[in-house]
């Protein structure tokens, strides 16, 4: 075989002359040719079907190989934390719910609570916390089904996308109802929430989680269970322990490697305590049952799963509300006693942090946001090297980035 | 040329039984036009109706497409033109006739130009292979199915043109996938189509169809045989894969290869496509109801062909006219009729694939082809062949 | 497992999963579509809705609490008082920047700018979006005549203060009766 120069090997493509056969661990010999080819860059994105937004990996490949893959992120970069040095306390509450778009609820929730834990006294009244907790929880449920469907769109299954969006539709619809925006909700503000729940509101959430608990199984048959889908995404982007624990990952994609840790159990904020000491739900954890442990089948089961424990949450939720004041004592001006403070919630992408700092004025000195995406995106780089392009898809579409999120 | 058929082209023939527009033209040809003039025309009127036939099986599979992806989605697919939709893939067509054709500054020209057309061509001869009814077809081909299957691998060439002379890496992918997709799977199916050649002793599609009359018409080569369903299903599985259709459309696959080699074509070129995947399916699919389900046959057919033969008069150019009966306009409409039927379950079943399963990764995709279809479907020609020589050496005479 | 059953194991599982999807989209495929023809029907939309403000101009005092609580300053108005009532030039709502948060219907004392149902906002230019929101430019009859009223009052106690008398309440009950009637 011929040699070529060496100064034209590139990457890390593996290449070795017919003679040197490596042995497998099997015993088995594997042979490569020696025909050493130029890697080819291959811009995915910004503007690419896969990567859920307008997120730019930088691929490296080797025919179907990747040899280096680098995300680059900034395109939807909006300033969010420098407008929140910028406007009131309250005024920046809209720009939360864009950060991520999927999840709005959750990140008011975090605002919401970071700003509270400054203002000592404050005492939000159970029935906020409650609903809180129900959309919260219902949100969870509508970002981790557009999880679910994209990620089927990923791999290339396009219906279990619109079984997904029609669940949500209806989740989105009870948003409506009870504060009028059906994607940045604005819904949950600082000491308590806006609105209290229209009448038979809570009936219809109990309908939803009926409904959803039957749909849910199909979700499960059509996707989770598929041959294909098994074997397009286990033993595909392995996240060790180690390594997710290493790279900071929260969420499902720590849970989906196996790491058993919620902030809604370990760290309880709300009322969360209460309701895990109750038993209403449990925490996912992957167990590696269709590949290896930490492989993306495991964080879309993470995430699959988790469905079905908020419904639970939200059961119990309305199970326990009473009726009540739905906002503690705010004044109409705002002023937020000095001091900083951090709040991380769990997002249904992770934890989800605001650091907060006041001076004691209408306006923050210092809002810092620890966006779980963002961390968790950064792992798509380790794992793709020395996949397919498929696989770098799927890879892609399991760590479930919101752009809006990873750039702010 | 519709309807050719055992008798010479020269002699006049009655209607259905012979070479009705060459006759047409023959008798009305004045001294001066020569007899070659005459054939060439006819043959023109025929590529005509081939690719009349082709746009329309694209238009109505088209309309099928959206509307069983939008019901499996629990939606509507189109609504506004026409009843529900149906002459939306007229719309379209309009549209993309309008549209502007554009051909990328580093593009191949020549190449980006000529692929469409290679693919649609390739399919067109392959069309002219097939048998609408016992006595309409294009051309009579004894090695039909052979034909068939090598005409359509040709499109093969077309789309990994398309994908060189796009000058895009993501064409290039899509071409390259396509090409080494269509070598692995193009073995299994001819294999597991060696399954009902065996049973049926013949390549031409009509000879076969006509092997499966028995029964009332339900003497299908799928009953005949305990490894013909298992043969099907190789071969259907193989067809999805050369049809580029999901689980295996890997060369246009979206979320991957944004359009595969499909990426930088536009307007009517981009349609060309589309009409050779449509035709393409439609085209397997007929084949597989040659060979898998009957043909022709079917309760309705045979019942047509047990009537009372009838025929009427038509004057001197035209002859005699077979009403009802075998070989009759009827029965010959009642064979069309189950054929586009049949073919249509097909498409519909590979339409009802494509929307519930998710794609095949590209090493799966070979693992398939070279581990499970091929060796799976040689078992099943040895275990078929097996049976038909057992059949014969205990029963007598084939199954 | 041995090479033998794993390799029929999945055979099997591929079709057995092929056809359990199958039949979940196919149990679809016979059902009637969710879908809602939207310019031919359309969802309730929910009084709650975050749409298009509109606004009560015979309430609003102008107090610009409204603008003040708006993250992005997108309301703007201008106004001329006359004493107490006021003659509206512009009340306009950017719909280029806002989002729809609703923080400026809460701070507002008189309770008279609100969010109503109307989404669809379609325009071929830019500038259509910065959208009136008044309903009648200048003054309300009313209030043109409360302002009259009052001038006169006033002319007539400056009139009276000259002539060194007060003034009795009769004629601003004339006036209350004139405006109810
Ligand atoms: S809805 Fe929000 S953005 Fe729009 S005008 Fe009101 S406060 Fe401003
Ligand atoms: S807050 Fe109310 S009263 Fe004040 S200016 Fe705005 S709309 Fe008018």
């Amino acid at each position: 075989m011929a040699q070529t120069a060496p100064d034209s090997k590139q990457g890390a493509s593996p290449s070795m002359s017919l003679d040197e056969a490596r042995v497998l661990p099997s015993g088995e010999r594997e042979f490569m040719l020696d025909v050493r080819t130029q890697d080819m860059e291959l811009n995915m994105g910004p503007q690419h079907p896969a990567t859920h937004g307008v997120m730019r990996i930088l691929l490296r490949v080797d025919g179907e190989i990747v040899t280096g893959a680098q995300p680059h992120l900034g395109y939807l970069h909006r300033c969010a934390e420098k407008i929140g040095e910028n406007v009131e306390w309250l005024q920046y509450l809209p720009y939360t719910d864009r950060y991520d778009y999927l999840s709005s609820m959750n990140n008011n929730l975090g605002y919401s609570m970071a700003v509270e834990a400054l203002m000592t006294g404050l005492e939000i009244p159970r029935r906020a916390q409650m609903l809180r907790i129900i959309c919260a929880e219902l949100n969870r449920i509508g970002s981790h089904l557009i999880a679910y469907g994209t990620y089927g769109l990923d791999i290339g299954a396009f219906t279990p996308f619109f079984y997904a969006f029609r669940e949500r539709e209806w989740m989105m619809a009870l948003f409506e109802k009870i504060c009028g925006a059906r994607l940045t909700y604005s819904y949950i503000r600082i000491g308590g929430v806006f609105n209290d729940a229209p009448p038979g509101w809570l009936g219809e959430v109990e309908r939803f989680c009926d409904v959803f608990e039957q749909k849910w199984v199909e979700y499960y048959d059509l996707l989770m269970e598929n041959h294909i889908f098994v074997k397009r995404t286990a033993d595909v982007g392995v996240i060790s322990r180690e390594m997710a624990l290493d790279f900071g990952l929260t969420g499902p994609m720590l849970r989906g490697s196996g790491v058993d840790w919620d902030l809604r159990r370990d760290m309880p904020y709300s009322l969360y305590g209460e309701i895990w000491k109750d038993g209403a739900f449990k925490i996912p954890v992957a167990r590696g049952e269709k590949g290896s442990l930490g492989d993306c089948w495991d964080r879309t089961w993470v995430r699959v799963m988790e469905m079905m424990e908020s419904i639970k949450i939200v059961r119990w939720c309305l199970a326990h509300i009473e009726p009540g004041p739905i906002i503690g004592d705010v004044p109409k001006v705002l002023r937020v006693p000095t001091g900083e403070a951090y709040v991380g919630i769990e997002n249904p992408r992770g934890e989800l942090g605001h650091y907060v700092v006041s001076d004691g004025g209408k306006v923050a000195i210092r809002v810092r946001v620890r966006g779980p995406s963002f961390v968790n995106v950064a792992v798509t780089e380790a794992l793709m090297t020395g996949t397919l392009l498929s696989d770098a898809v799927a890879i892609v579409g399991s760590t479930d980035v919101v752009i809006g999120e990873t750039d702010r | 040329m519709l309807a050719v058929t055992e008798t010479p082209l020269a002699a006049p023939a009655p209607v259905g039984d012979g070479n009705l527009v060459l006759d047409l033209l023959t008798g009305l040809r004045p001294e001066s036009v020569p007899l070659w003039a005459v054939m060439a025309t006819s043959a023109l009127i025929a590529v005509g109706l081939a690719v009349a036939l082709i746009s329309l099986i694209a238009m109505f599979s088209t309309w099928m497409e959206r509307k069983v992806a939008g019901h499996i989605q629990c939606r509507y697919g189109p609504m506004h033109v026409g009843w529900h939709g149906w002459l939306q893939p007229i719309a379209d067509g309009v549209k993309l006739l309008l549209k502007e054709d554009i051909i990328p500054k580093g593009a191949d020209k020549v190449l980006f130009v000529l692929s469409p057309a290679i693919v649609l061509a390739s399919l067109l001869g392959a069309m002219a292979a097939l048998a609408l009814s016992p006595n309409f077809f294009f051309a009579d081909i004894d090695l039909g199915v052979f034909f068939i299957l090598a005409m359509t691998s040709t499109t093969t060439i077309g789309v990994v043109m398309a994908g060189w002379a796009s000058n895009s890496k993501w064409s290039l992918y899509g071409s390259m996938r396509e090409a080494a997709q269509v070598i692995a799977y193009e073995v299994p199916l001819g294999i597991s189509l060696m399954v009902p050649l065996i049973v049926a002793g013949t390549f031409n599609l009509r000879e076969a169809s006509a092997a499966q009359g028995g029964w009332y018409g339900m003497h299908w080569f799928v009953f005949q045989n305990p490894f013909m369903l298992p043969a099907f299903l190789l071969f259907f599985t193989a067809v999805l894969a050369e049809t580029k259709r999901a689980p295996f459309d890997l060369p246009e696959s979206e979320s991957e290869l944004v359009s595969g080699f499909l990426t930088e074509y536009s307007g009517i070129r981009w349609s060309f496509f589309f009409m050779e995947e449509y035709a393409a399916m439609f085209l397997y699919s007929a084949v597989g109801a040659f060979f898998f389900f009957g043909g022709f046959e079917s309760p309705f057919t045979w019942a047509v062909a047990q009537m009372a033969p009838h025929t009427i008069d038509l004057g001197e150019t035209i002859g005699t006219l077979k009403l009802l009966g075998e070989g009759s306009l009827l029965h010959n409409l009642v064979a069309v009729a189950t054929i586009v039927v049949k073919a249509f379950a097909g498409v519909f079943l590979m339409m009802w694939v494509r929307w519930s399963l998710p794609r095949i990764r590209i090493d799966q995709v070979m693992t398939l082809g070279y581990k499970y279809l091929t060796p799976l479907s040689m078992v099943c020609v040895l275990g078929a062949a097996l049976f038909e020589l057992a059949w014969i050496r205990f029963f007598g005479g084939a199954s | 497992m041995n090479a033998t059953a794993k390799y029929a194991k999945n055979v099997w599982d591929g079709l057995k999963s092929s056809l359990v999807g199958m039949q979940i989209t196919g149990k679809y495929l016979l059902q009637k579509p969710i879908t809602v023809q939207y310019p031919l029907e359309r969802l309730p939309i929910p009084n709650r809705y975050r749409g298009i403000h509109y606004l009560e101009q015979e309430k609003c005092i102008n107090c610009l609490a409204c603008a003040r609580a708006c993250p992005i300053d997108c309301i703007e108005m201008d106004a001329v008082r006359h004493g107490k009532e006021l003659e509206w030039v512009s009340f306009t709502l950017d719909y280029q920047k806002c989002m729809f948060c609703e923080l400026c219907v809460y701070p507002c004392p008189k309770d008279c700018i609100h969010m109503g149902t109307e989404f669809a906002f379609v325009s071929y230019d830019r500038s259509e979006f910065k959208h009136d929101l008044l309903s009648f430019k200048g003054m309300a009859r009313e209030a043109k005549i409360r302002m009259l009223e009052a001038e006169e009052k006033k002319k007539r106690k400056e009139a009276a203060k000259a002539a060194g008398q007060e003034v009795a309440d009769e004629p601003e009950s004339d006036a209350d009766a004139e405006a109810e009637s």
